[in-house]
């Protein structure tokens, strides 16, 4: 079964509101949820939607056909009815006009009904969400019984719950006992700042917004040098501004992890939307050659994991790690019953300022830790921080899942993608005869990869970007080039339904 | 007394480099301090810019990070945040804190650690070989600007009182006991602390030199009127002007720490975040 709803209107409609509700109440009745936030760069008016995919196994995307419409603007209707199905329900907010504030609730109430979902379940959750609920029941009430039931969806036993990528930044961080997050607000970014500021004090850190992103970097540094477990975060703009703190990581060797929120570039592109074009910077950004961890989680739950990976790793081996994710992840609401891995727990024991004398440079330095120029010496760095990068390689081999396979493990047709696209591509492949291989590590890269490539038949990339990132990074390190491929970089993320048809028609 | 704070790095300040003198009064300041308890050497950390000045990095037998250039006020207010008991001073020069690093120039006292920043001021960008920088005066010519430079120099005094500063001196290099006196009083003061060294460079920007004889010395200032008619008196440009040195402004403000509970908790327990 699955279901997919569109909520469409202004910005300030509180379209986020309707699509979180009825999240909420489909999952406590155990149903599979996802919730693709598409919105403008503006605080009120334009056109802002959400779109609410539903099922009863899980699922990890949305569709681009639909079944039914809440529109709450005259321009969802025009911008949306193409996409609705034969016997797609249309609702428009005007008929709840009178409900003032309540407006949402009443929608809510709406899409409860049509779902045959039990008032009161709709009830409950109004409740816990509001301290005076009177006029909102009464809402939700009118919006039911203005309906009729057309899907009569039976309660399922499934423990569901409901997280965003930023969320799962926080609780990956947080499961890390990060002490510190210091960043400059940069949208798809700046959600995991909120999140970790919102109890910061309760959970004994602490969230520090700096001037600029170099400002950021190189205080996240200072702190992680007097010995703080420290974290910064930003977009694709940011991310170029902290390029020089990233090569000093390189050389200082002071551990950093930072996370990296792509959205479409070049410039300020297409701010609020989404795109997988960071990878190269991720890889390459700072000057001088240097050791390097990139890890792309596909969803909160591998979001959750690999944070806590990144932070590890980047104390163990005293180097950069990066977070890579995009708008797509840390702004969509997943639903899962899935529980994290358990968190590689750590505490900082090397030499910090207070009680021990530690001099970390931006020049090549000798075993006192002061500058030199001499040829031997910057020879044998270099050659030990190729030697690390070698042993952080085989560690994470050792310990970390750096790629899954998905779909029919015996399949001759192999799709390869990474990040946030894994969700669609995993929904898209649920009735072929292929399988998916889910790059987690960009790098270090699994060795795997070649082998899974070698025994295929035939093999697509799936990417958000226009030049395959993902493939050229492969193809560097196998000699493969993969021919068949599937970009999409218009803002938006691949619908499972879309590319369902796009696989198809290559196999 | 055993001196416990040199290296045996070789020095590569030019000699007679007033650097020199500017090293042994942070050395004669620190050890008078470690020696009356109210630090201890290791709870010490620096951090240096790129430059000249920031060769001291070496010859400090002190923890610290050698910055990237323009980025030593961030890395040492970082350092703040990552354990606020640390004591930190910055070193860093005129080209990289009022070019590339302005902006950390202007929010560090609104965020008011608790640190020093010494900034070595010889108008010039000396180790690149004598490019003007944001104080060079108006006409001075070098390999980069042989029309001469045209704009008038920046005051960073008054940028720095009217980014609300709660601690701004001025000092000379070729005097070491007002740098010892100055350097003290900065390290003492509850916040940011900014001290302006005027230094001479004997290779490049010569015409900047000599001025002791502009130099005097005020009183410690309270009064922010006072302390705005202090900053007027020399305008980095001519030599027309008086310089005061001293204390220019000094305020009472909470400090980062006190104003973060989060950081007010390590001040009170005296440890960094490893012990939360």
């Amino acid at each position: 079964m699955r279901l997919n709803i569109i909520i469409g209107g202004k910005a300030g409609q509180g379209i986020n509101k309707v699509s979180q509700i009825v999240s909420n109440v489909l999952s406590k009745f155990g149903y599979f949820t996802f919730n693709y936030r598409d919105y403008q760069s503006l605080i009120r008016g334009g056109h802002n939607f959400n779109t609410l995919s539903i099922s009863d196994k899980p699922i990890e995307s949305h569709e681009a056909n639909i079944d039914i419409l809440v529109a709450l603007d005259e321009r969802t209707l025009k911008t949306h009815k193409q996409s609705l199905k034969k016997n797609g329900i249309t609702i428009s907010g005007d008929q709840f006009k009178g409900e003032g504030r309540s407006l949402n609730i009443a929608l809510a109430g709406v899409l409860t009904k049509i779902l045959g979902i039990p008032l009161e379940k709709l009830n409950q959750e109004i409740k816990s969400q509001f301290k005076e609920s009177t006029e909102a029941i009464k809402s939700a009430k009118k919006g039911f019984d203005s309906q009729t039931t057309t899907s009569n969806l039976k309660k399922l036993p499934n423990k569901i719950s409901i997280l965003s990528g930023s969320q799962a930044i926080a609780t990956g961080a947080r499961n890390s006992n990060l002490d510190l997050y210091i960043a400059y607000p940069m949208t798809p970014a700046t959600n995991a700042m909120h999140e970790l500021a919102k109890n910061q004090v309760e959970d004994k850190l602490m969230v520090f917004q700096a001037e600029n992103e170099i400002a950021a970097a190189n205080m996240a540094l200072g702190a992680s040098f007097a010995g703080a477990k420290t974290m910064t975060g930003t977009s694709g703009g940011g991310f170029d501004l902290m390029g020089e703190a990233l090569s000093l990581q390189g050389i200082s060797e002071i551990p950093l992890t930072v996370y990296l929120a792509s959205r479409p570039g070049p410039g300020t592109g297409v701010p609020t939307y989404t795109a997988q074009s960071d990878l190269d910077i991720a890889l390459r950004a700072g000057h001088g050659e240097f050791p390097r961890i990139v890890i792309a989680p596909g969803n909160p739950t591998e979001t959750i994991e690999k944070t806590s990976e990144a932070l590890y790793l980047a104390e163990k081996f005293r180097t950069l790690s990066i977070i890579l994710g995009d708008k797509h992840l840390a702004e969509s609401e997943f639903s899962s019953t899935e529980q994290p891995a358990k968190t590689p727990k750590f505490k900082i024991t090397r030499p910090t300022p207070g009680d021990s004398l530690v001099k970390n440079s931006s020049y090549e330095t000798d075993k006192s830790g002061n500058t030199t120029e001499s040829y031997t010496l910057t020879e044998d760095n270099n050659n030990k921080r190729i030697e690390k990068y070698k042993q952080s390689k085989e560690f994470i081999e050792k310990n970390f899942e750096m790629i899954k396979i998905h779909g029919n493990k015996k399949s001759q047709n192999l799709i390869i993608g990474w990040g946030s696209t894994s969700g669609a591509i995993k929904d898209a492949i649920k009735n072929l005869d292929a399988k998916f291989l889910q790059v987690l590590y960009c790098k270090p890269l699994s060795s795997q990869i070649k082998k899974e490539i070698q025994k295929a038949n035939k093999i697509i990339l799936v990417e958000c970007n226009v030049t395959g990132q993902l493939g050229r990074v492969i193809r560097e390190k196998t000699g493969i080039k993969i021919e068949n491929r599937l970009l999409k970089y218009n803002g938006r993320p691949f619908h499972s339904d879309e590319l369902n048809k796009l696989i198809k028609d290559i196999l | 007394m055993k001196d416990n704070l040199s290296t045996k790095e070789e020095n590569t300040w030019c000699p007679g480099c007033p650097n020199h003198m500017i090293l042994a009064a942070v050395k004669q300041t620190l050890s008078h301090l470690i020696e009356r308890k109210q630090f201890k050497q290791e709870e010490v950390a620096i951090t240096t810019d790129i430059g000249c000045h920031a060769k001291i990095f070496d010859y400090l037998n002190l923890s610290g990070i050698y910055c990237l250039h323009g980025r030593a006020i961030p890395t040492a207010i970082g350092m703040k945040l990552g354990n606020p008991n640390l004591k930190v001073l910055t070193f860093a020069g005129d080209g990289a804190v009022y070019a590339e690093g302005i902006s950390h120039f202007i929010h560090a006292f609104k965020y008011n650690a608790d640190m020093t920043l010494i900034l070595h001021d010889n108008q010039s960008f000396s180790l690149t070989t004598g490019q003007p920088t944001p104080t060079s005066q108006q006409g001075y010519k070098s390999k980069a600007s042989p029309l001469g430079t045209f704009d008038k120099p920046m005051n960073p005094i008054k940028l720095a009182l009217a980014a609300n500063a709660t601690f701004i001196a001025r000092t000379n290099a070729r005097d070491i006991p007002h740098m010892i006196e100055t350097f003290t009083k900065a390290i003492n003061h509850k916040g940011f602390s900014f001290v302006e060294v005027i230094q001479d460079c004997l290779i490049f920007n010569l015409d900047a030199n000599n001025k002791d004889k502009l130099m005097y010395k005020i009183k410690d200032n309270i009064d922010k009127k006072l302390a705005e008619k202090l900053a007027d008196q020399f305008d980095y440009n001519s030599k027309n002007g008086k310089i005061p040195l001293g204390i220019i402004y000094q305020s009472n403000e909470r400090c980062l720490a006190e104003k973060w509970p989060q950081l007010k908790k390590l001040l009170n327990k005296k440890s960094g975040w490893n012990n939360k």
